[in-house]
């Protein structure tokens, strides 16, 4: 479903697509990377999607279970924090693991997301599977679409 | 009647290619790959991968894996943001010649996959004696 917001971008440059997904591949989506210079991967990425009534936040976090990531909401600011695990000592005593590739980040990471108004943080609910949390954030009452019924006179 | 197959003709083929992209579009996990034992390790993140659309393939040296996003969704939703816009992670690998293709081993485990190439028993050098005629 999150692939749809990619069909938006087919404008009228419908001929640059080929090229464009070179380009794509000679240098991958920077991810997260594009809101501050970071390198990718420092935050886990998030997709944000709405039904009529809840917004559902997922985190993108490979090896946290549960009890790794901390979800909390104040004054409509999700903060998600974590940690992922730094291995790189491994079983052997003398010293690092020789690596031949080593893009996977590490590290503590917290991130902060503006949520839309009206959701009702008391009920929001977060599970995690596979390496994705889900957190569940209803909308208030007032806010959920509402069917008028039409009198007739 | 005539008229209306021949518009729709043309738009049906520009469709599929397009839900081909689609599902041609991939991510790439970050990966690790260390030495450790007589074994390589290789550690791939790959969140929402269940273990049912993760499929790992050796053909010719080449080891595949692929896996599918599973998320759960509920009915009616609508995307606000994502950074992860594929639904499918994909890498490929060249093996060397001293990797046992047969004895790989997979775990996965919230998202992460780990991969235990060992290497060949007999990877040593093998002298060839000359014969005299």
């Amino acid at each position: 479903m999150f692939g749809d917001l990619r069909r938006f971008d087919s404008g009228p440059l419908r001929g640059a697509d080929r090229f464009r997904e070179l380009l794509d591949e000679l240098f991958p989506d920077p991810g997260v990377a594009n809101i501050r210079s970071v390198p990718t991967g420092s935050y886990p990425m998030i997709n944000i999607g709405r039904t009529d009534d809840a917004v559902r936040v997922y985190v993108f976090a490979a090896g946290l279970s549960a009890g790794d990531l901390e979800v909390s909401i104040q004054d409509n600011v999700l903060t998600l924090q974590g940690r992922r695990p730094d291995d790189d000592k491994g079983a052997q005593e003398n010293g690092r693991r020789p690596y031949f590739r080593r893009e996977r980040s590490r590290g503590e990471f917290a991130r902060s997301i503006a949520l839309p108004e009206g959701l009702d943080a008391d009920r929001a609910e977060a599970h995690s599977q596979n390496g994705v949390f889900v957190i569940h954030l209803p909308k208030r009452e007032e806010l959920k679409p509402r069917r008028i019924e039409i009198q007739s006179a | 009647m005539n008229d209306i197959t021949r518009r729709d003709t043309p738009r049906e083929p520009a469709e599929t290619r397009a839900q081909e992209r689609d599902s041609g579009r991939a991510l790439q996990p970050p990966v690790d790959i260390h030495e450790e034992g007589n074994a390589l390790h290789l550690v791939a993140d790959m969140p929402g991968v269940t273990s049912d659309s993760l499929s790992i393939e050796v053909d010719n040296n080449v080891l595949t894996i692929e896996g599918e996003i599973r998320l759960d969704m509920p009915e009616g939703m609508s995307a606000i943001y994502a950074e992860v816009q594929a639904q499918r992670f994909a890498r490929r690998f060249t093996l060397s010649h001293e990797i046992d293709a047969e004895a790989i081993e997979a775990r996965l485990d919230n998202g992460l996959l780990h991969l235990l190439l060992p290497k060949k028993q007999s990877h040593h050098r093998r002298r060839i004696e000359v014969r005299a005629a």
